[in-house]
């Protein structure tokens, strides 16, 4: 005998519980900055995060005041606030799925992260915080912008903290939840499927009222857009900033005050919508990603890199 | 005798000297070697066809939405729609070119493109003519949906000026993304960031949804910088004759001196940037390894 101990140590195999798995997340999450972050050039790294919001803002303000004249600071204040909560939805959306799509075709790492003791949804989701994390600042950002440049400054008395931190700890989690619906569908695409999450978070720009109310559209697109939990995070997060602004769920011609009879939604009823919404896109996303994980592992999906 | 046909040499100087017919020839069979893989591999999996043609077209909906939102008349609802076709090649350029000699380096493959007896603008030409097939298809899906969903009139006096006016875009866009595909080489694994950065800020200084007139001073920057905006702002002033597409900016016969100004311009800062990193490539090793 070596003098070493004989017995196995378990914790190897079978994890070692929720403190192994949060540093597994951690783990996760310091690699997703590392690759977004700090291996780029950090005056490249901050022009690229604040420019393309900045800049998306800039787009629809331009064409706001070619037909309003200026005149109309209501909406101007919608769709700022909208394209600022967008850049949560283009980094924590699309950031599960590039993890997917960087690990396996770029890094080629995907495998190996795929048996890692770390449960891989958690090393996705770590690595998708990353990039919330840099959404967060292009929001961030674009608010500022908004009320330095635009003239739309959030007055801090008139904020309703507790719809604003309950509407973003849901939406967040919507937000995650439709990002791993999003790793499941590239977990099962061989072809160049970059472009995938992008498009899809702009399919969803059209359906959620990001820059313009719902009742502009068809209704049965309305309909799609009310079980959308993006809708509802943005409703309560512009009703936090600027209450009494344009809402993009009620007013006349849109499907809820057909259904309803209402103006707009009350907060507990937006509350309500949220949380319904949220807990069943998250409940549908786990049984993508369980149907997709185990139909990628069965088919040798995970490390079969399509050269794109 | 076919030309590919092995000739004894007297030394490695003579076998390295081919006649012009050959040069070309090779030159044509690269063209073609690198759009095959684009064009066959879009047809293994249709499932870009959803992502890569009809979602886009929802994201450009989302914008006909906005000027519906406030009545804006249907002019400015084409300009969203021509915006929507012409972002399609511009998203091709920097994609599919400008990124993509990075994108080589990070596959392996660009060892093979620096050593193989080409010229490399002949394999960013295939890589170009490959992913035009698809590009075209996301234009066309665009317009033409856009057209007909959203009642676009368009109103064209100079159908020849219109199609002169498209293909000097596409020229010097494409030449535009050959200087970058060598510039992101060279600055190395920035490339992915530039990328992203060349999308919205130049969609908003190109007045990619709005005549780009209205910005007055960096409008006119735009148009004298960047393919997408002079070429855009040429092909509303002919698509909506006698509309507000005309503000503030020259005309469409300027505009397509300016283009075929620039598609030269770029060829040859092309050709210059591309002999520099082939030779750094093959003289000094370096931009070719992965990682590097």
């Amino acid at each position: 005998m070596t003098g070493l101990t004989p017995s196995f140590d378990l914790g190897r195999t079978e994890g070692r519980g929720l403190r192994e798995t949060f540093r597994g997340y951690l783990t996760a999450a310091r690699i997703g900055w590392a690759v977004e972050a700090n291996w780029a050039d950090p005056i490249l790294f901050f022009t690229y995060s604040v420019a393309k919001p900045i800049a998306a803002a800039l787009i629809l303000v331009v064409m706001l005041d070619i037909v309003s004249g200026g005149q109309a600071p209501a909406y101007r204040r919608y769709v700022v606030t909208g394209v600022a909560l967008w850049s949560f939805v283009q980094g924590g959306f699309a950031g599960l799925a590039m993890s997917v799509l960087e690990d396996r075709e770029r890094y080629r790492m995907l495998k190996y992260v795929y048996v890692s003791p770390t449960t891989f949804a958690v090393a996705l989701l770590g690595r998708g915080t990353a990039r919330v994390a840099i959404g967060g600042m292009g929001a961030l950002t674009t608010l500022a912008f908004g009320a330095l440049v635009l003239g739309m400054p959030v007055d801090p008395a008139r904020v309703d903290v507790l719809l604003f931190v309950a509407s973003m700890a849901l939406g967040l989690v919507a937000i995650i939840a439709l990002g791993l619906g999003m790793a499941a569908v590239v977990l099962q695409t061989r072809q160049d499927s970059w472009s995938y999450p992008e498009a899809v978070a702009g399919a969803m720009f059209l359906l959620v009222g990001a820059v313009f109310p719902l009742a502009v559209l068809p209704g049965p697109v309305q309909a799609i857009g009310l079980v959308l939990p993006l809708t509802w995070w943005m409703e309560g997060v512009r009703r936090s900033l600027f209450p009494g602004g344009v809402s993009a769920v009620g007013g006349p011609g849109s499907l809820f005050t057909e259904l309803t009879g209402r103006e707009a939604p009350d907060t507990p009823a937006l509350l309500l919508a949220l949380l319904g919404t949220t807990l069943l896109v998250t409940l549908a996303a786990a049984v993508a990603f369980r149907v997709s994980e185990h139909r990628a592992k069965d088919r040798g999906l995970i490390d079969q890199t399509s050269g794109s | 005798m076919s030309l590919y046909v092995r000739r004894g040499a007297g030394s490695p100087t003579d076998a390295a000297r081919w006649s012009r017919r050959r040069d070309v020839m090779t030159n044509l069979r690269s063209v073609i070697g690198r759009a095959y893989p684009r064009v066959i591999g879009s047809t293994r999996e249709p499932s870009w066809v959803l992502f890569e043609v009809l979602l886009p077209f929802l994201t450009t909906s989302a914008f006909v939405f906005v000027y519906r939102a406030l009545d804006a008349p249907t002019e400015y609802v084409g300009f969203v729609v021509l915006g929507g076709a012409m972002s399609a090649f511009w998203l091709n350029v920097m994609w599919l070119m400008a990124a993509q000699l990075w994108w080589e380096k990070d596959n392996g493959n660009l060892e093979l493109y620096f050593t193989a007896p080409i010229d490399l603008m002949s394999i960013l030409f295939g890589m170009a003519v490959g992913g035009l097939l698809a590009t075209c298809f996301r234009a066309v899906v665009v317009l033409s949906i856009g057209t007909a969903l959203y009642g676009v009139t368009f109103s064209v006096e100079q159908w020849g000026l219109l199609l002169v006016v498209f293909f000097l875009t596409l020229s010097s866009l494409y030449g535009l993304g050959m200087v970058l595909a060598s510039l992101f080489l060279l600055w190395g694994r920035e490339a992915w960031h530039l990328t992203q950065l060349m999308q919205e800020p130049v969609y908003f200084v190109s007045g990619l949804n709005f005549p780009v007139g209205r910005l007055g001073f960096v409008g006119a920057l735009a148009i004298s910088t960047i393919p997408l905006a002079v070429g855009l702002d040429a092909l509303r002033q002919l698509a909506f004759a006698g509309g507000v597409a005309s503000f503030g900016t020259p005309s469409p016969e300027v505009e397509a001196l300016v283009l075929v100004a620039m598609t030269a311009i770029f060829l040859f800062a092309a050709r210059f940037f591309l002999r520099t990193i082939e030779r750094l490539a093959r003289r000094e090793g370096r931009l070719t390894a992965r990682g590097q």
